[in-house]
């Protein structure tokens, strides 16, 4: 009797359980299948695939595909322009939008800072294909920046921006300024406006000037985002924007603006090596990994909360 | 609000004051100006703007470019596709995500820590890009309107930002609903979804941001030119070499006389103007409504994560 009360009782939990599984399982359904079903499809890094012998039927060549790419200098110099790339970005997107919020702080109108702080995340809503097109546009041999350039007597012959391997990288920084800056800004703004504005007070009272409430109060009190914010960009330190290389990457700039996305794209897609490419991703995906490990272990090091 | 307090401003804070705005000012321009070039050179006359070099007023005022944008089929189908693969997706994977977060954040729930164990590992860790294809190409999605839609139609980043809202959401509402009787959907429908609409805002937003600028899903799993997307016929006719032909076709047949002579009439580059700002202007509408939700979403994803 015991024993049928409680099956009872389950049977009721289970057709209490129904709809709310039925409102989680069809999300669960859509990550195991393409989620989860490609992390499985990872095997073929380790085989020689092809589309007619089938994920299982393709045989198993150890890691050749690993070896071949780690000799390939196309490889090595994605692998390269990748992490100084990202190594850029860490040293001059980061801190960017920190000082503009720190900028905007320190406007004293309201209504002039709210235009500015609206406007500045606009970009960020563009498609980069638009953003693409808009920069390549101003920067043209013939465009914008160049005439304004001539016609002012500053230089004599356009300035070749896209095509010269040696300006790709600021230029990709400038536009991810352009582009980020604002979007960027919102959290250590959020974070500005949570600070107590007793300490300011107290901190005129001392006769603080500017500047220094800014280093001593407002600095200290957003320095925990910053920090977190930092850990978790090391996390990307071995990834790269397809976008921006696909889209402003050209036969001239290659040599600087070729990343390692790019080299999956092609070797996927282009010459059809498919277990080859999904090698080169798999490394990459792992190195990846260890770098987020890595700023996960220094941030329970450093402020006591882990990311996961 | 510092202004408030101090009778007289002392010279420091004058010079910071004006510095700040002037950097201010110079950042605002920088932000939009390129945005604002783009606007007046696809309402200028093409050749006339290619004669001098407009800066901040246009030349020739036209719509012509326009017209020419709207006139070309494979450009005008993308824009139709877009806005169909936009509404579609967004509606799907907002209810799809919301669903789910509702369904893991409820703690009568069974495996919920499983569940949640499964969404967070996809936000670290994926096959890349080629087993993914391989998924779709298995799956019969390759070349079809639905590989826009079901692969995103959950966004694991967009379910933690609805699950850290609805666990402020007040639980007595939700108790006593139950105790009326209600089923969880109709909770979820009648309750939970009109009390989140600063959220459910903000992940629209981005959802809709991401179906509208996608470009990648469109040129590498999807052949068939009727079904391509807005960037993608966007990114071909600026980027490849034979887009010069294409759009040169385009302003031969729109025009019909030879336009190297001519003083007036589209160019090339006013084109790719007008193509841009079709392209900007339905995120410019959504933006001014939608901005103030957000800054409020970010803040509390932010602050969660």
């Amino acid at each position: 009797m015991k024993n049928f009360l409680k099956s009872k009782s389950n049977l009721l939990s289970i057709k209490r359980q129904m709809p709310l599984q039925a409102m989680v399982l069809p999300g669960i359904i859509v990550l195991l299948i393409f989620s989860y079903l490609p992390m499985f499809g990872i095997i073929i890094a380790f085989k020689d695939f092809t589309i007619a012998k089938g994920f299982l039927g393709s045989p198993w060549v150890g890691l050749k595909h690993f070896i071949s790419f780690f000799t390939d200098s196309t490889f090595i110099m994605a692998m390269k322009n990748t992490v100084i790339l990202s190594l850029l970005r860490l040293l001059i997107c980061f801190p960017a939008p920190i000082i503009f919020a720190l900028i905007l702080n320190e406007i004293p109108y309201l209504r002039y800072k709210k235009v500015v702080q609206t406007s500045s995340y606009f970009p960020h809503f563009i498609a980069y294909v638009v953003v693409a097109a808009l920069w390549s546009n101003l920067l043209d041999p013939r465009g914008l920046v160049n005439n304004f350039l001539i016609g002012a007597g500053l230089i004599s012959k356009p300035i070749e921006f896209w095509t010269d391997p040696g300006k790709f990288r600021i230029l990709a920084i400038i536009v991810d300024i352009w582009k980020e800056i604002g979007w960027g800004a919102i959290i250590y703004i959020a974070a500005i406006a949570g600070i107590n504005p007793e300490l300011y007070e107290s901190a005129k009272i001392d006769g603080a000037s500017r500047i220094k409430q800014i280093i001593y109060i407002t600095l200290p009190s957003i320095a925990s985002t910053i920090a977190i914010m930092f850990i978790l960009s090391i996390g990307g330190l071995f990834r790269g924007n397809l976008d921006q290389s696909y889209l402003f990457g050209n036969a001239f700039n290659k040599q600087t603006s070729y990343i390692i996305e790019y080299y999956v794209l092609d070797m996927g897609f282009k010459t059809m090596r498919y277990s080859f490419a999904t090698a080169v991703n798999l490394f990459q995906s792992l190195i990846s990994l260890v770098l987020l490990v890595f700023a996960n272990w220094l941030s329970g090091r450093i402020s006591g909360n882990r990311i996961f | 609000m510092k202004l408030n307090y101090s009778i007289k401003l002392s010279a420091e804070d004058h010079i910071i004051n004006i510095t700040c705005c002037v950097i201010a000012f110079i950042i605002f321009f920088i932000t939009l100006y390129p945005i604002y070039y783009s606007f007046i050179s696809s309402i200028s006359d093409g050749q006339a703007a290619m004669a001098t070099q407009i800066y901040f007023l246009p030349v020739k005022v036209t719509l012509e470019n326009y017209k020419i944008v709207f006139s070309e089929k494979t450009l005008y189908n993308s824009y139709i596709v877009n806005i169909l693969r936009t509404l579609i997706g967004t509606i799907t994977g907002v209810f799809f995500t919301s669903m789910m977060a509702y369904g893991i954040s409820r703690k009568e729930l069974k495996f919920r820590k499983l569940y949640s164990i499964i969404a967070i590992i996809t936000m670290y860790f994926g096959g890349g890009l080629i087993p993914y294809y391989l998924v779709l190409r298995y799956l019969h999605l390759i070349n079809t309107f639905s590989v826009y839609i079901i692969p995103s139609l959950i966004n694991v980043f967009n379910m933690l930002l609805f699950m850290s809202f609805f666990r402020d959401l007040p639980g007595a509402i939700i108790e006593s609903a139950k105790i009326d009787g209600a089923g969880e959907f109709t909770i979820f429908r009648k309750i939970v979804i009109p009390l989140s609409k600063p959220v459910l805002a903000t992940v629209a937003l981005f959802v809709g941001v991401y179906h509208w600028n996608d470009w990648f899903t469109s040129a590498y799993f999807v052949t068939n030119e009727k079904l391509m997307t807005l960037p993608t016929i966007l990114m071909r006719l600026v980027n490849s070499a034979e887009a010069q032909e294409k759009l040169n076709k385009m302003m031969l047949s729109s025009a019909g006389v030879n336009i190297g002579s001519m003083k007036t009439g589209p160019t090339v580059n006013s084109i790719r103007h007008a193509t841009m700002l079709v392209s900007i202007v339905p995120i410019m509408m959504v933006y001014p409504f939608l901005q103030k939700y957000f800054v409020k979403g970010i803040m509390v994803g932010a602050i969660k994560a």
